[in-house]
């Protein structure tokens, strides 16, 4: 990718037309730390996002935040969202989570759509439902992107679907695209808080959680909810990013690794994170059974490489450049989640259980 | 939003003991075709709150359903039609939920209800 010319519409509507230079990923610091320059021909500058203050794997607080903070967050999760699932499902669809690969396989840019799909499967099959005769009829997808879940689920299982987000586009989107398939009936889709669901309690038989959990800036709250809207006997599913379990001698994560989780948290509208463990901990404190949990984290190793690949073919930049600064900082940090996952910091985990019967 | 979802919402507002059934107010009312599924609403039947449902499909326009009803009803074919017009062909496209102990209202814009709390109502 050398030399182009591009044009964009800034978010105050006005058309730039400026050379592209090679693109290259800068070293973290210096991008994430600049306030980003408007394009030449605007008069506001556009600010960055409010700094979180909050802790990093500490091992005994169990990462709350107070409710200024929590709307601060929700509203970047929101406008984060509101601005890049259009340009998300341009290029990779209507699945916003990791695929599923064999570990060591050659994976081609065609081969993603069926890995996310994959994804899903191998989630059901953990959590012991893909047994033909298991079958939900009332599920609820928590954080549900533009709902590529709740549609699949609600086809494979003939059930009912909710999917809340903190975005109203996804929301809009999500009830398009369910309509399209006709799929109306089945599924609906609000804009709700996960850590306040708008359902009665034991409502759903499938509590689906697909990378979202990362979001939540109170996993106690967030877990209980999950837990609080499970009918007795249903199953709760989680898949979402962690950092690496603590060892018994520390109380935190070492200083380099805060630093570099910041700077993930920054740019995609991530609070704190907690461990697999934590998750664990969480769900054993509700007496719930048969908690399994993994890491899948070899199985998702080609996906944030060739996420950053679209990204820099000719499709991925140009959409880019017409979203905003929020998506395209996102884009420049997804360098520093491969950098996570080699260093054994970030971990692709899975976490499952059931609520008692009565 | 149809009334099928309506019937599974509820406001979760600090404080409130009982923020089920959200009132309806509305704007806009939309009313869309869709297939009728005989089994879908037999199953239905025994998970919904009906008097929410009789409320709620008065307010959008709607009074053919009986103040009560019982799975013997399921019997009957004009019964069944009036259940599927009301549970999944009305839609509220713009208005809102209102809770019924607050009277604090979630507002709905093109068919999405938007059920976030604000930070003190958490």
């Amino acid at each position: 990718m050398t030399g182009a010319i591009c044009t964009t519409t800034c978010e105050y509507g006005r058309l730039h037309t400026f050379g592209v230079g090679l693109l290259s990923f800068p070293r973290p610091n210096p991008i994430i730390a600049t306030k980003p320059q408007p394009l030449s021909g605007c008069t506001r500058s556009i600010p960055l996002s409010t700094p979180l203050t909050v802790s990093y794997g500490g091992r005994r607080r169990m990462m709350t935040m107070n409710a200024a903070a929590t709307d601060t967050l929700q509203k970047g999760i929101a406008e984060f969202y509101d601005e890049s699932s259009g340009v998300w499902e341009d290029i990779w669809g209507d699945h916003m989570h990791h695929g599923f690969y064999e570990p060591g396989s050659d994976v081609s840019l065609s081969d993603h759509r069926a890995a996310q799909i994959r994804m899903i499967e191998e989630s059901l099959r953990f959590a012991s439902l893909s047994d033909d005769s298991v079958q939900p009829g009332n599920i609820v997808d928590v954080g549900c992107g533009i709902g590529g879940s709740s549609r699949y689920l609600a086809r494979k299982y003939g059930a009912k679907c909710k999917g809340i987000t903190l975005s109203p586009v996804q929301a809009q989107r999500a009830q398009e695209l369910a309509a399209a398939q006709g799929l109306d009936g089945k599924v609906s889709f609000q804009v709700a808080d996960a850590l306040n669901q708008p359902f009665p309690d034991g409502e759903f038989d499938l509590v689906w959680s697909m990378e979202s959990g990362e979001h939540m800036p109170d996993k106690t709250k967030f877990v209980n909810e999950l837990a609080r809207v499970t009918a007795p006997g249903g199953r709760i599913i989680i898949v979402t990013w962690c950092h690496r379990d603590l060892s018994s001698s520390e109380e935190s994560l070492r200083p380099e690794e805060q630093q570099l989780l910041k700077k993930i948290c920054d740019a995609y509208y991530l609070p704190a994170w907690c461990s697999t463990a934590d998750y664990v901990k969480l769900l054993q404190s509700l007496s719930l059974e048969d908690i399994k949990a993994a890491d899948w984290s070899q199985y998702v190793a080609p996906f944030w490489p060739a996420v950053i690949k679209s990204a820099l073919s000719w499709k991925g930049i140009t959409s880019l450049l017409r979203s905003g600064w929020k998506t395209i900082r996102g884009a420049l940090v997804m360098p520093l989640m491969i950098e996570g996952y080699k260093k054994g910091l970030i971990k692709f985990a899975i976490i499952t259980c059931r609520k008692p019967a009565s | 939003m149809r009334l099928l979802t309506h019937n599974m919402l509820s406001s979760n507002i600090k404080g409130v003991t009982n923020g089920f059934p959200l009132r309806i107010e509305v704007e806009k009312v939309v009313e869309k075709e869709v297939d009728f599924n005989v089994d879908f609403l037999r199953n239905m039947f025994a998970k919904i709150e009906w008097k929410a449902l009789a409320e709620a499909s008065r307010t959008m326009g709607y009074s053919e359903l009986p103040d009560d009803a019982e799975s013997s009803m399921l019997d009957s074919d004009e019964f069944l039609r009036k259940f599927h017009h009301a549970l999944l062909e009305l839609h509220l496209e713009e208005g809102a939920l209102v809770c019924p102990e607050t009277g604090r209202k979630f507002p709905v814009n093109k068919g999405i209800p938007n059920m976030l709390l604000h930070e003190d109502e958490v």
